[in-house]
């Protein structure tokens, strides 16, 4: 420090020394430069006064000159002799005015004006006298010269001039004067500055060599700082330390010998060595407080010994050896620790410099020892790690190498086993349908076997049931005939009575005979007719039959039996039975001999009784009462069998056909009644025929025809109505058209009725809705006429009905109405329209035009296609006996030709020579005149997604042109043909819908569908947008959050609710709702999921991933419908 | 005696994950799904299934190797080359009459099929207007189908089934191999959505106009086999196509009248038309 404050003084002195020197050499030099301006003016001055003189010398010579001249010529008359004076009158103004010049400011200037004057006044005798000379005599010359008046002024002028002359002379005298006082003083002041100057310069010497021994060193103690810096630079371990410090503080000091200590805890050891001999003995190590060194560790400072004794330690080389006079000892300190010791020996007195050095070097040493030690540690624990390090890097090579070769092995494995798993997956797999063929197969074999062996035993029975009929009958023809034809025969003789030997009474039984003998033959032609009967083939004659009539017949026919059974036979008529009824006589009597017959047959004793009995309801009872063995509970059912009787073994002993009361039955149920018994065995039977006192002439038919309950309506929704107006729906069934009239109003579906027959369609009346639909379903007519104001509920919904009905939407339905519902009517479905009151003509056409379309059969396409050979082609491909093409180039045209006909569907080319197809499209989804049939886009470009999406609103069908478009052209088409009319275009369903379910809660809402599927795009907005509201598409996620974030920045454009697809590309649903879930501004936005993911866990997920709510697919529209409505914000 | 308490077990063991972890194994082909769990059994250390179970459904963590084991994961790049060789040259020239076209690999594994048609959809023109849906139900199987890494040594199978199939360019154009791995094109990605969906409870998601699902009805039952169907034929675009493992056949299904023989030897179908 001390140091450097004497080097800043010394600076500061040399700096004044300079600044002094500086001020003196300005202030001399300012001096000297004043003196030298002094005599520079005055030498000028001095100059100037010369000039004057001169000047003036110069004008009074220039005078005389020109008087010289004029003297000459007026003696001479010669003109040469006036040359000098035309020259000196040339010359002389300059030369006055340079005199003047000269003279400003000079005292002599008040005599310029005389001197003016006067040399005026002589050129004016001189020009005189010489144009006197000139122009008269010499004479006159030479008075004018001898008058003296030239002579007067040019002395009058000399002594000007003379004056001038005086003053100047005076003047420059003055001038050099001083001019020489100003030399001396210049002088003086020269060389006072040159020794002054002198001074100076010693003076700033010394100050330098001064400052420059400081600096030098300062310079020698930073040289020895940065050295021993450098001798401490690097991570040294301490040993090399101490080495190159001890080194280099020994050779920059100047020691013979040097030790270095240094420790930790207390205990300093011996380092380093400099310039000791080997065999030295000394000191290795020491603790603060031991010894001299000991001592300064202690003291922390340096210290000098000198004057050190011989032998105290002795330095040497090969060349001889000597003691160190002096020591040094010096502590290296760290924080007020000392952290080594070093100890200098020097042969001279070390430099005080040399100790202020060790001094300053004690902390940067004290320091780097304990760096050095510290990083020793450091090192060590490094280097520890390190070896950790590799040894477990080796062993996770290992581990890796092993596991590497176990992945690989069970990769192989597995892939082995997967493969293995799949291949005998498959095998089980073909071994499954191999077994469901085989059982498939088993099952139609077996089935084909029982329905063999069920047709084989029905061929039997059917066989033997034929063989027993046609056995039976054979029999009865032959058996019964031939005796029967030889009794008539005889009872004829008898009853002829030709011998005249027989009673009356005889005569009478023999005609009995003869009538009972007919009876049996028209009996046995029935009977061989049965097969006629059981085919339905029996005729019914309606006649009227008097009952008293019937009632002498039976006891005609039955009295002799009686008799012979000596069994009483009444027949009682009850009262309020008609005298007459109207059936077939033949038929009852043949029933009722049949019946008393068989009661006359199983009676024994007792009594057979023929009630004749009414009944209210029109009908009239025969009661056939017996006393005889009776039939027990089991037996009455089947004894109406045929071929049965009650008991195997009554045959024996009763005979008889057992066909008598199956073909009473038969023949009951002909004459529109019945037979019913009533029996105990043992007691007797009732049998009780019921006919109708009025037999409805029918055409007879199969027994089974005449049901017991209605056939049961299997597969018709709809039990049939009554007729309630009479129509054609008897015919309905057998074939050819059919219309079906739906009218409340019985005159107008009346016309309706007359119209449609004269039209050749057979006719159905529905006068209420419920009728018509259940009448369109049974009968499935051909057309509909539809009223709109029914009774029960409107027309629109039957034809909704027809149109949503499988078996009946491909009805052609025409509506007439008293109100104006066409553009709804049209757009559910319907063919025409016409609003009451309506013209015949009107509806004449309405007819024709249905029975055109019936008979067509035709379906028509409609193809807009530009380029004429592609047009051809198309209708080439398209067309064919049920389908008519109608091909056209233009928008325009078609335009037209859709307002004016129907077509079933239209293939659309996108580019057309006036205007591109998405435009015609756009107007005919909203011109309501005209008919907008199923588009199917034909282009031959590709289509980016935006313009796919907005075609997708009016066409299904995309088709690209390729090698295969005409094959998938084809297949549209017919799949569009296919459709029934009832698959309206969506966007006359949209209109529809829009007037009809407009929902508050959706009215003007917006809503962002996320979704990527264009189906599902699709049936979403024809959901939500014909009930008001506004729907937004994004394809995926990150499409969603930028909808969003657009529609934030517009006011009154906000997304009020999202439906987000789960499975889209780019940015899935739940990235998507995560995303916008992470903005404040939308926390509470409702999203509502729709995923095709069923599980209880991915519906969480949903919910997790910040859906307000969520719905599976495929959509339920009313579930979606009431989940947007309760998530609406309102 | 002992195979029925067997039949059991597993039983419980399958209602218990679905009630668990919510996949529905219970309609798998059974002798399959009995082969599987018995492998899993002894490589989870269980005695018996019942144990299976018991840790099944107190260690969440024992399910995802369950998983890997239950769901067969194995397949190739252009696996049976000739079925991509008509898909090629007889269900493509139809594809590309369409706007923009959806494909739905259904069970895809590691996604090699999905890639698989996204090069050959690529080398036929068609891939910018193609989106391609990849699921299956093992999500594991999926973070691998996304990463689109296979190793290297199975390379030499894709490329000569790619060359067999009748591949337009060099299968090398789409992989970049390094570290023992080949990492497929990122471009082949961008326009795959790999997602969790299982054809035994999910329902459709999008209607598509090819459907590639082989060697997955093998392990379903004939009532999942019918719905599986059943879900197809109604993603399906009207005459979109379906293609089945060399093994599967719609003989016996119940959509059987709805689908017609495209491509009879490769098990390729067409959804009828309506004549």
């Amino acid at each position: 420090m001390a140091n450097q404050k004497s080097n800043y003084r010394a600076d500061i002195l040399l700096n004044v020394g300079f600044i002094c020197a500086v001020l003196f050499f300005i202030a001399s030099g300012i001096i000297t430069y004043v003196s030298t301006q002094t005599l520079q003016r005055d030498s000028a001055l001095v100059v100037k006064t010369h000039t004057v003189i001169t000047a003036a010398d110069d004008l009074l010579s220039t005078l005389q000159d020109a008087e010289t001249g004029q003297r000459g010529y007026v003696i001479t008359g010669t003109q040469r002799y006036l040359d000098p004076y035309n020259l000196a009158i040339s010359q002389l103004d300059d030369k006055v005015a340079t005199l003047d010049r000269l003279l400003d400011n000079d005292p002599s200037q008040s005599r310029m004006p005389a001197i003016k004057a006067h040399i005026a006044a002589k050129m004016q005798e001189l020009k005189e006298t010489i144009s006197l000379r000139t122009d008269k005599s010499f004479a006159a010359a030479e008075a004018v010269v001898l008058s003296d008046r030239g002579k007067t002024e040019m002395d009058a002028l000399r002594t000007q001039i003379d004056g001038i002359r005086n003053e100047e002379t005076q003047l420059r005298d003055q001038r050099l004067t001083e001019m020489n006082a100003a030399y001396q003083r210049a002088l003086t002041s020269g060389i006072l500055a040159a020794i002054i100057g002198i001074g100076l310069v010693i003076l700033i010497g010394l100050l330098v060599q001064k400052a420059l021994a400081d600096r030098q060193r300062q310079e020698w103690l930073q040289t020895g700082q940065v050295g021993l810096s450098a001798a401490m630079f690097g991570e040294q371990n301490i040993a090399q330390l101490s080495e190159n410090v001890i080194k280099f503080l020994a050779e920059y000091t100047g020691a013979q010998v040097g030790a270095f200590f240094a420790g930790e805890h207390l205990t300093f050891e011996r380092l380093a060595s400099y310039g000791l001999p080997a065999d030295a003995k000394l000191v290795e190590h020491f603790s603060p407080g031991e010894g001299l060194l000991g001592q300064c560790a202690k003291d922390q400072k340096t210290f000098r010994v000198d004057d050190i004794p011989d032998g105290y330690l002795l330095v040497g080389s090969s060349l001889g050896q000597s003691n160190p006079r002096h020591m040094v000892i010096s502590p290296a300190i760290a924080d007020g620790v000392v952290t080594a010791v070093f100890e200098l020996g020097y042969f001279q007195v070390p430099k005080d410099l040399a100790l202020e050095l060790l001094s300053l070097s004690a902390n940067p040493i004290g320091v780097t020892v304990r760096t050095s030690y510290d990083r020793t540690r450091l090192q060590n624990l490094l280097e520890e790690t390190q070896r950790q390090g590799e040894e477990l890097q080796v062993q996770s090579e290992e581990l890796r190498v092993s596991n590497e070769e176990l992945e690989e092995q069970s990769r192989a494995l597995r892939e082995s086993q997967a493969r293995l798993e799949q291949q005998q997956a498959e095998l089980e797999q073909t071994n499954v349908q191999l077994e469901e063929q085989t059982q498939v197969l088993e099952a139609q074999r077996d089935d084909l076997n029982r329905t063999s062996q069920e047709l084989e035993e029905k061929a039997t029975d059917l066989q033997r049931t034929s063989r027993f009929k046609s056995d039976f009958l054979a029999n009865m023809s032959h058996e019964l005939r031939t005796p029967l034809n030889s009794s008539l025969i005889l009872a004829k003789l008898l009853a002829d009575n030709r011998d005249g030997n027989l009673t009356e009474e005889q005569v009478k039984y023999a005609t009995t005979i003869q009538a009972a003998g007919n009876d049996l033959l028209n009996l046995i032609s029935d009977i061989l007719d049965l097969s006629k009967i059981e085919a339905g083939h029996m005729e019914v004659n309606s006649e009227k039959v008097l009952l008293e009539q019937i009632q002498t017949n039976v006891h005609h026919f039955f009295d002799p039996i009686a008799a012979e059974k000596k069994l009483p036979f009444e027949i009682q008529i009850q009262p309020g039975v008609p005298d007459s009824i109207q059936t077939d006589s033949q038929k009852l009597q043949q029933v009722l001999k049949n019946l008393l017959s068989n009661a006359f047959k199983f009676t024994e004793t007792g009594v057979v009784k023929l009630n004749i009995v009414s009944h209210e309801l029109g009908f009239v009872s025969f009661e056939v009462q017996d006393t005889g063995i009776g039939i027990s509970g089991e037996q009455s059912d089947i004894i109406f069998e045929a071929f049965r009787q009650a008991d195997g073994t009554t045959n024996r002993k009763y005979g008889g056909t057992g066909l008598g009361l199956s073909i009473s039955r038969e023949l009951a149920h002909l004459l529109g009644g019945n037979i019913t018994l009533e029996s105990t065995p043992g007691t007797g039977s009732i049998f009780t025929l019921t006919v109708p006192t009025t037999l409805v002439a029918f055409i007879a038919q199969a027994p089974t025809a005449i049901p017991e309950k209605l056939p049961l309506t299997v597969g018709l929704p709809d039990a049939v109505p009554p007729p309630d107006l009479p129509d054609d729906r008897d015919d309905a069934m057998k074939g050819g058209r059919t219309i079906l009239i739906v009218e409340d109003d019985e005159t107008f579906a009346r016309t309706l009725y007359g119209l449609a027959r004269e039209y050749g369609f057979k006719c159905i009346i529905a006068t209420s809705a419920e009728k018509g639909i259940a009448l369109a379903n049974h009968y499935v007519p051909s057309a509909v006429v539809l009223d709109i104001g029914l009774p029960d509920y409107s027309g629109l919904s039957v034809l909704d009905r027809l149109k949503h009905n499988g078996r009946t939407r491909h009805i052609p339905v025409h509506v007439v109405s008293g109100s104006d519902y066409a553009q709804a009517a049209m757009a559910l479905g319907a063919i025409g329209y016409m609003v009451k009151p309506v013209k015949a003509e009107e509806l004449a056409t309405a007819f024709a035009d249905l029975e055109q379309r019936l008979t067509r059969g035709l379906k028509r396409v409609l193809i807009v296609e530009d380029d004429p050979v592609q047009l051809e082609s198309l209708q080439l491909l398209l067309g064919s006996d049920t389908v008519e093409t109608v091909g056209l180039s233009t928008t325009k045209e078609c335009l037209q030709a859709l307002k004016t006909g129907t077509f079933d569907c239209m293939v659309l080319d996108l580019s057309l020579p006036d205007g591109s197809g998405f435009s015609l499209l756009q107007q005919l989804s909203k011109a309501d005149d005209s008919s907008f049939p199923p588009v199917i886009v034909y282009t031959g470009r590709e289509l980016s997604l935006d313009e796919e999406q907005q075609l997708r609103k009016y066409s299904q069908s995309i088709i690209l042109k390729g090698a295969k478009s005409p094959e998938r052209l084809l297949d549209e088409v017919t799949l569009f043909l296919h459709q029934v009319v009832a698959e309206l275009p969506a966007d006359k369903q949209k209109l529809l819908e829009g007037s009809k379910h407009r929902d508050e809660d959706l009215k003007n809402r917006r809503i962002l569908v996320v979704e990527d599927d264009v189906r599902n795009i699709f049936a979403l907005t024809s959901i939500l947008e014909p009930r008001g509201a506004e729907v937004e598409i994004a394809r995926n996620g990150r499409e969603a959050i930028e909808t969003l974030e657009r529609s934030q920045k517009v006011k009154g454009r906000d997304i009020d609710l999202v439906l987000m697809d789960i499975m889209m590309p780019e940015m899935d649903g739940l990235t998507a709702m995560r995303e916008i879930r992470k903005i404040s501004h939308w926390k509470k936005l409702p999203i509502i999921a729709l995923t095709a993911k069923a599980m209880p866990t991915d519906q969480q997920q949903c919910i997790e991933a910040g859906a307000t709510d969520y719905i599976a697919k495929p959509l339920d529209v009313e579930k979606l419908l009431s989940l947007i409505r309760v998530w609406m914000p309102h | 005696m002992s195979i029925k308490t067997e039949d059991i077990e597993i039983q419980l063991l399958l209602e218990a994950i679905y009630l668990k972890y919510n996949y529905d194994f219970r309609k798998y082909a059974r002798a399959s799904i009995k082969r599987r769990l018995t492998r899993a059994k002894e490589s989870l250390r269980c005695s018996s299934f019942s144990m299976l179970q018991d840790r099944i459904l107190h260690d969440p963590a024992v399910f995802p190797p369950l998983l890997s084991y239950l769901t067969v994961q194995v397949s190739e790049m252009f696996r049976d080359p000739e079925y991509f060789k008509a898909i090629r040259e007889q269900v493509i020239p139809y594809l590309k009459t369409f706007p923009s076209l959806k494909v739905w690999v259904a069970g895809c594994s590691h996604g090699e099929e999905v890639y698989s048609l996204a090069i050959l959809f690529r080398e036929e023109g068609l891939e910018k207007r193609t989106l391609y849906y990849g699921t299956d139900i093992n999500y594991q199987a999926l973070e691998i189908a996304e990463k689109g890494i296979y190793p290297l040594d199975q390379i030499a199978l894709f490329t000569e089934n790619h060359r067999r199939s009748g591949g337009k360019s060099s299968l090398s154009d789409y992989y970049t191999a390094g570290y023992g791995s080949a990492v497929f094109d990122k471009s082949l990605r961008e326009r795959i959505v790999f997602s969790n969906h299982s054809l035994v409870s999910d329902a459709v998601f999008a209607e598509v106009h090819l459907i590639s699902c082989r060697n997955v009805l093998i392990y379903f039952d004939r009532d999942v086999q019918d719905r599986a169907v059943g879900l197809f034929e109604e993603a399906l675009a009207y005459r979109g196509f379906l293609g089945l493992g060399s093994k599967e056949t719609l003989r016996h299904s119940k959509y059987v009248n709805s689908l017609e023989d495209f491509v009879k030897e490769e098990k390729i179908y067409r959804k009828r038309d309506v004549a």
